[in-house]
């Protein structure tokens, strides 16, 4: 096939969805598609999830990107970088960039991901106010000098790996949750409080079932203070937002494609419109959105077989969380709040930080939280995801798989 | 480093194996050790598990080190001051039968004897009684009516010599593993040979049986009624031997025929199959060569002495006795029950083989002894002992070497008989014991290892026990502190010995003293031995005759009896069944018997972490239709019920008993466990002519424990309370392992608090809750040291703790893996055996189960992959079941 022949695939965005795409579409269908990938930050391809690593100076930025895009482009992909798409035409197939420059496509792929949702209080689109979404975002954040006073909203997994880059990198920080134990929606209390125990070790302080209530500025527009529930100041140099994410779906919005809380796609990640997919953090499938990898990957996986002319399909399973900060090792799967018909089963050794809470309904394991040692976790994945029958595992099965093994085998 | 061994004798059970004791120079350095002596005619090396043990049992924390008297501590010279004034005062006041001795058949000859001589001779009471009334003493009584005299006819070599042995109420497999070991060898080598078991219960022994009859309990007599008859019928007798050397067989033969005049009311007796009775009397009537082989089966009985006789009137009336691979061989459970028979330590003896009815043999020994004050009749046996002492009449008891408040029948009344005794002396090597408890006057005695002298196995066989290692403490020889306070009761010359061989050189010239072929007990050879040759003394079989050193294998070999005629009688004998039956109140006819690898009252065996593994916690054997009817499931807490009193058992579901039947281990004492006595069940219902108690017959009812937990408690120091309703402590090489039983509704926060921890200690409580199992695990650990560990689940479920325990063990640090393994129960990595059934090499059952699915297809193969079996064999019929019978099955 000739390349001008080619089927013209566009994605929008070179986040970690797009940039794999591209990176595994070129590997695959090559002689199929003309690829071309298009992303508002000046970098591309490198992996996002590394940056609470990068900020908290676990690695360098040589370890940073996700594909190799120099690679990609010798392969044929058309990287476009810095230059955000900011509008598009249905029905003559035509992206508008900021530069000016306009791209046309067969079929599209929206995997705009996500920015930081910014809280609604007065003083947040102040300068010294930010998100931590991006490579430029960690930039912003080590080039901080010296002793600085930063306030970080939410006390969730982005939160959290922000506060202990920061508090690592030298700073006093403060993380608001404004629910009473910290990843409330990975962790039970008691998990919970072990990790702030430990946290709180690192230097992090909490305060909990607290959102700030406004942020004080300076005369040049900057945060100088958080203005906490009962009236305190507290002095801030820099106010991380990390309570939670909204999906960017501006663009396909006005285009006209369906949204919901974001890009509607069904499980071949058709969006509303022919020849207009969709992928990542920007999708919706069944009411759900997607912030971790491993479902993104999936829908890679599915969305190349349906490029492909195959069969593919992306189904929703759960998926574990752990938390990137070194020397903390938690893990959480499933359903981990119990309603009637669940029973938990516990094993705790709280002086050694070792906590584990397993929840099972009808003999399948549905949910599992791990604190401190997690080795297991993936295979409590497996079973979960298998839907395997631990009823003759119960007696042993918050021990792990060692212990467990030989009465599967 | 070099070390010395010494010949000794094993202190179990009345095979009386050699022992090879290796004692290293410094003690402080090594252990003693122990291994079968090669040269031992019992043994020849072989030692069974308990024996093999030995050693363990030679460090106890709980020996009793100093005499107390009403719980302090006292010097030797006061406590002895103590006892002979009391005794002097009671006698003067009430007469000398208001003092008795109670002995053991684990004390040494030479202890029996001066015991006996002092009671006897000096104070003038025969109450003299023994702990071996309730093992042999049918049997003693038996043989003295059919022979004239307590002789035992065969020796060992006779049990593989014969062609037919029929092995009647013994399970020797666990009981005595080593002439079991010796029996299963010589089938080997002559497959024709037939074994026979007769026994109410399918026991490890029915391994090697070519036939087994599963009697109703206690109807042995007909068994052998029926063979006497059958004998006459199918013209087997013996009739010259008949003839010339009994008496009384016409009317035996015809009671017999009265009694059992056909297979079919004989089997229907018995509870057997008339095809299992006819092919016994076919072997019985082809085997001429034939051993009887019997034990406290047929010996705990209302009728036991009757039971024996009707064994010997078979051996008699075919003259199968007195000759190789013959005779009627009562086996004893005790490793010096007969050397107690040959002094006279039986209220119903004299001395020396002699009874009160012998004429002329009280003037016989008041010659011999210088006795000033000779008892004149027979005093009083065990259970009228105690009966005795709780109307009052007996009030000093002087207890040696025994535990009468675990093994008498009827607890309750022993507890009585003992608060009411005014003084209760009781000489023990171990501190704790449930009878020590009931002590005014405790005298620390040696034990084994320690103690020097002589004991007689089975076979007649005396042989040196040594004193090896020095007694620790203060604690003295039995036979010393018999003569200190013999001396102060004024018997100065008469109890001066200096040395033990003193007293087994006076008790061999008793034996020989105006006997000239009289009494069959003589060892004459022995009267004047020096010390050097006592102690350089090889085993030899009695009669050992002056000029005849090499001793006497076989008895009766010239057809002589010790009868006044010299002629052996027949005893007509009517077939009963036992006392109690059972009754709609009392459905249950609950029989005992032991275990494989414990011993008597687990004073010694006890001690040895290893024996536990086998059975660790005493139970309650029941039929499964009978559990399914009563809703008690496997493991799972039984309460016995008699009109004497209550037990609490684990309950062991098995066809090894028939419906209605029970049956239940006598070990477990209250140092082991809170309800686990069986003798508190037992009637003091004896044989009238023996005196022997009833105890394998108790009636009793069965009821499940509901709304009960179960689990496990290991601790690195014993538990202050033992506050459930049931606990079991099992010896264990490290630390502290209680099985318990908990009511329903314990939680997390209440175990805690259940165990005190001080709030000083900076320790951590690990947790495990699992609601689906209903299972509760706790450890606490202390500066990364394990404290205790609990484990509770709604089911009795056995967790092997051998790692656990190792993790009590000193200097043991754990490890972040540890932590969560000690909830578990066992480390990821290590293959968790399953119960141990091999205890010498200590192979379990899942290791076994293991290398049969990996085609191990006899015992021979699983010897040879695991080693299990190839030592003491005790656990031999047991791993045979481990081997799949399809191929039996598919032929």
């Amino acid at each position: 096939m000739k390349p001008s022949s080619r089927v013209r695939l566009v994605i929008v965005g070179a986040g970690m969805a797009g940039s794999k795409l591209a990176n595994d579409l070129q590997q695959t269908l090559n002689t199929h598609y003309s690829i071309t990938l298009i992303g508002e930050e000046s970098k591309v391809g490198y992996n996002r999830i590394m940056l609470s690593s990068l900020l908290a100076n676990d690695i360098s930025d040589a370890e940073m990107p996700l594909v190799n895009t120099d690679k990609m482009r010798v392969g044929g992909v058309h990287i476009i970088s810095g230059d955000p798409v900011i509008d598009m035409d249905l029905g003559t197939k035509e992206l508008r960039l900021a530069s000016g420059q306009s791209v046309t496509y067969d079929k599209l792929v929206f995997a705009t991901g996500s920015r930081a949702k910014m809280l609604s209080i007065e003083g947040a689109s102040a300068p010294n106010v930010m998100g931590f979404r991006t490579w430029q975002d960690v930039d912003v954040m080590t080039a901080l000098k010296g002793y600085q006073s930063v306030c970080v909203i939410g006390g969730g997994l982005l939160g959290l790996e922000a506060a202990v880059g920061l508090v690592k990198r030298g700073h006093k920080v403060t993380v608001f949750h404004r629910s009473n134990w910290l990843l409330n929606r990975q962790l039970d209390t008691e998990s919970a409080q072990l990790l702030q125990n430990r946290l709180e070790g690192m230097g992090v302080q909490f305060r909990l079932g607290e959102s700030p209530s406004s942020f004080l500025q300076s005369e040049t527009g900057l945060v100088t203070h958080v203005v906490c529930h009962g009236g305190e100041h507290m002095k801030v140099d820099l106010v991380v937002m990390a309570a939670g994410i909204s999906p960017e779906v501006r663009l396909a919005k006005k285009a006209g494609i369906e949204v919901n809380q974001a890009i509607v796609v069904d499980e071949k990640m058709k969006t509303s419109h022919p020849d207009v997919f969709a992928l990542g953090e920007c999708c919706e499938l069944e009411q759900q959105t997607f912030g971790l990898v491993a479902p993104i990957w999936a829908q890679i996986k599915a969305l190349i077989t349906v490029l492909s002319g195959e069969d593919g399909r992306f189904v929703i399973e759960p998926t574990p969380t752990k938390l990137k900060v070194s020397g903390v090792n938690l893990f959480s799967v499933g359903k981990i709040q119990p309603t009637q018909g669940d029973s938990c089963i516990f094993f705790k050794d709280v002086a050694a930080n070792h906590y584990r809470k397993l929840v099972v309904n009808d003999g399948l394991l549905v949910g599992a939280i791990l604190y401190g040692n997690v080795a297991d976790g993936s295979w409590y994945f497996q079973l979960i995801q298998n839907k395997t029958n631990v009823s003759d595992m119960l007696e042993l099965l918050v021990f792990g798989e060692a212990y467990c093994r030989p009465q599967v085998a | 480093m070099t070390a010395t061994i010494a010949k000794t004798t094993c202190p179990y059970c009345g095979v009386g194996c050699g022992v090879n004791f290796t004692i290293p120079d410094s003690l402080t350095e090594s252990v003693p050790s122990v291994s079968g002596d090669l040269d031992h005619p019992a043994n020849f090396g072989r030692l069974c598990v308990k024996g093999s043990s030995l050693a363990q049992t030679l460090k106890s924390d709980d020996r009793l080190l100093a005499p107390m008297v009403n719980g302090e501590i006292v010097s030797w010279e006061s406590a002895v001051d103590t006892v002979s004034a009391k005794i002097e005062q009671v006698i003067k006041e009430h007469g000398p039968d208001s003092f008795a001795f109670y002995l053991s058949g684990q004390i040494l000859t030479e202890d029996y004897y001066v015991a006996n001589k002092l009671a006897k001779g000096f104070l003038g009471t025969a109450n003299v009684d023994t702990n071996s009334r309730l093992c042999m003493a049918s049997a003693v009584v038996g043989y003295k009516r059919a022979f004239g005299s307590d002789t035992v006819p065969c020796n060992y070599e006779d049990l593989e010599l014969c062609d037919l042995l029929i092995m009647v109420g013994s399970n020797a497999a666990w009981t005595h593993p080593i002439l079991y070991q010796r029996i299963v060898e010589a089938k080997k080598q002559r497959p024709n040979m037939k074994v026979v078991v007769i026994d109410p219960r399918e026991t490890a022994t029915c391994d090697i049986a070519d036939l087994h009859l599963s009697i109703k309990l206690g109807s042995d007599a007909a068994i052998f009624s029926f063979l006497l008859q059958h004998s006459a019928q199918m013209d087997i007798l013996d009739n010259d031997f008949i003839a010339q050397h009994t008496n009384g067989f016409n009317d035996a033969l015809m009671q017999a025929m009265e009694s059992t005049p056909n297979l079919v009311s004989t089997a229907k007796f018995s509870g057997v199959s008339e095809q299992a009775l006819m092919t016994l009397a076919h072997w019985w009537e082809k085997a001429e060569r034939t051993v009887t082989f019997y034990s406290q089966g047929v010996n705990q009985s209302s009728s036991g002495v009757d039971k024996c006789n009707a064994i010997i009137n078979c051996h008699l009336a075919t003259g199968r006795i007195g000759k190789e691979g013959t005779g009627p061989f009562s086996i004893t459970g005790q490793p010096n029950a007969m050397g107690g028979r040959e002094v006279g330590g039986l209220a119903n003896q004299l001395a020396a083989h002699m009874d009160f009815a012998t004429p002329g043999a009280q003037k016989l020994v008041q010659r011999f002894w210088q006795a000033p004050n000779m008892a004149t009749e027979n005093g009083l046996k065990a259970v009228d002992l105690f009966q005795a002492m709780e109307e009052g009449k007996v009030k000093v008891v002087w207890i040696m070497s025994t535990n009468p408040m675990v093994s008498l029948p009827d607890t309750a009344q022993v507890r009585r008989a003992l608060e009411k005794c005014e003084l209760v002396i009781v000489s023990d090597c171990k501190a704790n014991t449930d009878t020590t408890a009931m002590a005014d006057v405790l005298f620390p005695a040696t034990g084994w290892s320690e103690k020097d002298g002589t004991v007689t196995n089975s076979e007649r066989r005396i042989s040196r026990q040594r004193g090896l290692l020095p007694a620790p403490g203060e604690a003295k020889h039995d036979w010393w502190a018999i003569c200190e306070v013999a001396k102060r009761l004024g018997f100065q010359s008469a109890f001066s010995y200096h040395n033990v061989h003193e007293i087994f050189s006076e008790h061999a010239a008793l034996s020989a003293f105006e006997n000239n072929g009289k009494r069959d007990f003589d060892i004459g050879h022995f009267c004047k031995i020096t010390k050097e040759e006592y102690d350089n003394l090889t085993p030899v079989q009695w009669p050992v005759l002056k000029g005849r050193p090499e001793g006497t294998k076989r008895m009766f070999e010239d057809g002589r009896f010790f009868t006044p005629d010299k002629r052996a009688k027949f005893v007509p004998i009517v077939p009963v069944l036992p006392v109690h039956v059972a009754t709609p109140e009392w459905p249950f006819t609950l029989n005992t018997g032991r275990v494989r690898d414990q011993w008597h009252t687990m004073t010694r065996t006890g001690d040895a972490a290893s024996l536990t593994k086998h059975t660790d916690q005493p139970y309650v054997e029941i039929h499964p239709k009978d559990a399914r009817q009563l809703g008690i499931e496997d493991k799972t807490l039984v309460r016995l019920t008699s009109p004497y009193g209550e037990a609490l058992l684990k309950a062991k579901i098995s066809r090894a008993v028939s419906p209605g039947n029970a049956f239940a281990p006598i070990h477990w004492t209250q140092q082991f466990s809170n309800a686990a006595v069986v003798s508190n069940l037992i009637p003091q219902i004896v044989d009238p002519l023996s005196g022997q108690p009833e105890s394998k017959h108790a009636q009793v009812k069965l009821e499940a424990v509901k709304n009960v937990s179960y689990g496990v408690v290991v601790s690195a120091t014993p538990l202050d309370t033992l506050d459930f309703i049931y606990w079991c402590y099992v010896p264990s090489e490290h630390g502290y392992h209680y099985e318990v039983v908990w009511s329903v509704g314990e939680n997390v926060a209440s175990i805690q608090s259940s165990f005190k921890i001080s709030d000083q200690v900076a320790g951590e409580w690990l947790e495990y809750t699992n609601p689906k199992t209903q299972q509760i695990r706790l450890a606490y650990i202390n500066n990364q040291k394990l404290s205790v560990a609990v484990y509770l689940h709604a089911k009795p479920d056995s967790i092997s703790c051998d790692w656990l325990e190792s993790k009590l063990a000193k200097n043991v640090v754990l490890s972040e893996l540890d932590r969560m393994a000690i909830l578990v129960g066992t480390p990821a990595n290590v293959e968790d055996k399953g119960s141990i059934v091999c205890s010498c090499f200590q192979i379990g059952s899942k290791q076994i189960e293991k290398a049969v699915a990996g085609g191990a297809c006899s015992v021979e193969t699983l010897g040879a992959t695991l080693k299990c079996g190839t030592n003491c064999g005790s656990c031999l019929p047991e791993l045979k079941h481990f081997i799949p019978t399809i191929i039996e099955l598919s032929a």
